[in-house]
């Protein structure tokens, strides 16, 4: 094939893949989002991946993946104000299945760092099934060009940039003044400096902070959800069993699908507006294929 | 006559200087184990204190009470009681970095040993300032802590070596990070973290110079802390002149070369020996060792020494107590006994402010312990007194609401011991907001960056919607916090969380604090059923 032919073969695939989305559809190895409930926290997260296509759909063979949890708090996992370490622990498993060379799980908590860690079970459970666990560390901290409408740049940890994958895996939380903290707020875990200054434009600012961070995957985690006093909670009452964890590689629609546990609207969440409009995903489900299963 | 240096005593020195470093060892495991480890409760990491005769005599003179864990002080009183002050020579870590640094300073030749006035001269200093130190507590003035050796040792490395260690160890990584070597500062930057070391403290530098004061003291004089200043060192002199361990010098085969007594640690003077001072030996075994002809030993005898040449005449003694009598009173003459002062916010379980002042001996084992680095050494806030007491610096650090370790690590029971159960009820001050600087009173724009953080279950800070009218006349409405002080735990992370930086607009006073019954504010507040509620420990 002379360098003529393979230009003009590459126009027409193009051209083909651009007018049929068919056969797009046909390639992809899994649904848009997977959503999984049951009694076991680990099980429901094993599926939900297992519905995706598998782990090996995100992680290539030698990657380095970090994961995101929400370590944000020195609460308890029955408390919910924290990510559930039995569904980390599923996750790094997954990601050495899939042949991930090295897993790391950390967080930038509010708490202090070493009993969020500890308390919430996570560092624990991580280590357990092999992943690194360590606390942030403000020498990595690098003043970065985030490009949103809002922030332009901020100090954010070098770790989550220079991973080959990022998965995300927030809980569902009430939150007094963005009403919902999700997935795409999570990502004020992934950065340092002045953090509490984002309040003052909150929505917009966790949308260009998500806008940067860009997962390959989000991992809700829709087990036990925190439906008052958030985003700390403090009280098993502040807690609703959901049981349901859901896959998805929209961030978007992963937040959607959580704000329907707390009967919000997509449209009352100010923020997923903004982002959908950015193009960053949908709050439509019914634009996506999503697969619904029980274990 | 040959001359031959004993090898028994060198052998014993060895000992001696293995057991040092042993203790000294011991003090740095334990001080650094002083913080979050991952378990709610820790053990007795302060259990060095409990040995310390000094502590334990001059907090019940003070507090007019027995705390058990002293029993311990026995185990230190009845070895010297027996064999003299092996416990000065061979466990003390203060002693220990006195005795390194004057070992440094001679061989450096900064510190040349000199002949000693034969009255002893100075060593009577520190039964001054032990005479002091107990007339002032039987009129509860404790002021124990500003010269007890464990209470100076540890309060200058919490406050300032450790500090130092932190930054300097920081410094290290940025180099490391700098030579491209980012694997290896990685791996340190987490091990610092796993240490969780406190490196902000006001008055650091000052407590610094202070110990590092102490320190080249030891150029004037070897040991010149445990010779002329050191208060259990004085209590223990006082000991020790029952004790069957003596030092005589043979005088068949002394060449009365004077090396002895020219290099003897703490001016124990064994020759000539009829004025060796029972008192001040510290059987550190120099003597012995350096004596070229194996002339000084250590016999077993039982007879008591009289104390020679220290000048501790009834006189100078009565003299010493009046002035404590008349000094103790001073000490209460400041405000701090009057009124509640604002910015007096003290740990959780801290008894109420008299009983806590009589107690308090300054160690900094709580500051120590704070996983937020809130705990900070008084200067002004408790008065006189008060110097050195821990109070909470919002501005620092805040209450870790679910962590009572300052609670577990008090050696004297100031702070008294709880229960994460317990200390979850305690409230230390009242959140207050300051309108005219809150973001969304003041500028109309959303923030409540301390509802957020307000860790009880239901949150003391809630929000109402306020109407606040901008610069350019339209008017802004926002969610802003108000707070519900019966709910307020006072723990200061909505002060320490502020984006309001320089001077927050949340902030804590310490009225309302549960140890008090006149710093009130709701009487509901007051649980009858608390873990702290005043019941026999009323501040009067």
């Amino acid at each position: 094939m002379n360098r003529r032919e393979f230009i003009k073969d590459l126009a027409l695939g193009g051209v083909i893949l651009r007018y049929s989305p068919s056969l797009l559809a046909q390639a992809s190895p899994g649904p848009d989002m997977a959503i999984v409930t049951g009694e076991s926290p680990a099980a429901i997260t094993r599926e939900a991946l297992a519905a995706m296509g598998g782990m090996k759909r995100f992680i290539a063979r030698g990657d380095k993946v970090m994961i995101k949890p929400n370590i944000g708090w020195d609460r308890t996992p029955e408390l919910a104000a924290t990510t559930n370490p039995e569904i980390i622990k599923t996750l790094v498993e997954l990601c050495f299945d899939a042949g991930a060379k090295e897993v790391t799980v950390m967080d930038n908590t509010t708490n202090q760092a070493q009993r969020c860690y500890a308390r919430s079970g996570i560092a624990e459970a991580a280590k357990a099934a092999g992943a690194k666990v360590p606390f942030v560390n403000e020498f990595r901290l690098k003043r970065m060009a985030l490009k949103g409408e809002w922030l332009k740049e901020w100090p954010d940890f070098a770790d989550f940039v220079e991973a080959d994958k990022l998965i995300n895996v927030p809980i569902a939380k009430h939150h007094s003044l963005c009403r919902l903290t999700i997935g795409m707020k999570n990502w004020l875990g992934a950065i340092g400096g002045a953090r509490n200054q984002l309040h003052q434009k909150l929505d917009e600012g966790m949308v260009d902070l998500a806008s940067f961070f860009k997962p390959q995957l989000t991992v809700l985690d829709a087990y036990r959800i925190l439906v008052r006093n958030g985003p700390q909670g403090g009280r098993i009452s502040d807690v609703k069993l959901q049981k349901t964890v859901a896959a998805s590689i929209d961030p978007v629609a992963a937040d959607t699908v959580a704000a329907g546990f707390f009967d919000i609207r997509p449209e009352e969440l100010a923020y997923l507006g903004i982002a959908e409009k950015r193009g960053l995903g949908q709050t439509n489900l019914e634009k996506l294929t999503v697969e619904k299963r029980a274990v | 006559m040959k001359k031959e240096r004993s090898r028994k005593y060198r052998a014993l020195q060895y000992l001696r200087i293995v057991s040092q470093a042993f203790f000294f060892g011991l003090f740095l495991y334990l001080l650094f184990k002083t913080h979050f480890t991952g378990q709610d409760y820790i053990g007795r990491v302060e259990v060095f204190f409990h040995f310390d005769p000094l502590l334990a005599i001059a907090t019940a003179i003070a507090a007019r009470v027995l705390f058990a864990s002293f029993i311990l002080a026995g185990i230190t009183l009845a070895v010297t009681l027996v064999a003299g002050r092996y416990v000065c020579g061979w466990v003390c870590p203060l002693g220990s970095v006195h005795q390194f640094f004057s070992f440094v300073f001679k061989k450096a030749r900064l510190l040349k040993p000199r002949k000693e006035e034969k009255s002893g001269g100075r060593l009577v200093w520190k039964y001054y300032i032990l005479i002091v130190i107990l007339v002032s507590c039987l009129f509860t003035v404790d002021l124990v802590g500003i010269a007890d050796p464990l209470s100076f040792l540890y309060r200058s490395f919490v406050t300032g070596v450790i500090p130092w260690f932190a930054r300097a160890g920081a410094a290290f990584i940025r180099l490391l990070y700098g030579l491209k070597l980012s694997s290896a500062g990685d791996s340190l930057a987490q091990f610092f973290g796993t240490l969780s070391l406190n490196q902000t403290f006001y008055q650091g530098f000052f407590l610094s110079l202070l110990f590092l004061a102490a320190v080249l003291l030891n150029v004037s004089k070897e040991r010149f802390w445990c010779r002329y200043l050191c208060p259990a060192g004085a209590l223990l002199g006082l000991f020790s002149r029952w004790n069957v361990a003596k030092v005589r010098v043979d005088m068949d085969k002394c060449i009365k070369c004077n090396l002895c007594t020219l290099h003897c640690q703490t001016q124990a003077n064994p020759y000539p020996n009829e004025g060796w001072r029972s008192s001040e030996c510290v059987y550190c075994y120099t003597c012995a060792s350096i004596c070229p002809t194996k002339a000084v030993y250590f016999p077993v005898k039982t007879k008591p020494e009289k104390i020679t040449s220290i000048n501790l005449s009834r006189r100078r003694l009565i003299f010493t107590s009046a002035l404590a009598v008349i000094a103790a009173p001073f000490f209460k003459t400041t405000p701090a006994g009057k009124r509640a002062a604002a910015k007096l916010i003290r740990p959780p379980g801290a008894l109420p402010e008299p009983k806590f002042l009589e107690k308090c001996v300054k160690c900094s084992e709580c500051m120590k312990a704070c996983p937020t680095n809130a705990l900070q050494p008084a200067l002004d806030e408790a008065g006189p007194e008060g110097i050195w007491t821990p109070v909470l610096k919002p501005k620092i650090g805040y209450c870790e609401y679910y962590c009572s370790l300052c609670t577990q690590v008090c050696p004297t029971g100031a702070i008294k011991e709880l229960t994460i159960e317990e200390k979850i009820k305690v409230k230390i001050g009242s959140a207050w907001i300051d309108k005219n600087r809150c973001i969304p009173y003041a500028l109309g724009r959303p923030c409540i960056v301390c509802e957020e953080h307000c860790p009880t279950s239901p949150k003391a800070i809630k929000f109402v919607m306020v109407e606040t009218k901008l610069p350019d006349g339209t008017t802004a409405t926002q969610k802003a916090p108000v707070i519900d002080l019966e709910l307020c735990i006072g723990c200061g992370i909505c002060e320490n969380k502020c984006p309001v930086v320089d001077s927050p607009a949340i902030y804590v006073t310490s009225v309302g604090e549960t140890r008090s019954e006149k710093n009130r504010l709701l009487l509901e507040t007051l649980q009858p059923g608390s873990p702290l509620s005043p019941d026999g420990q009323r501040d009067q």
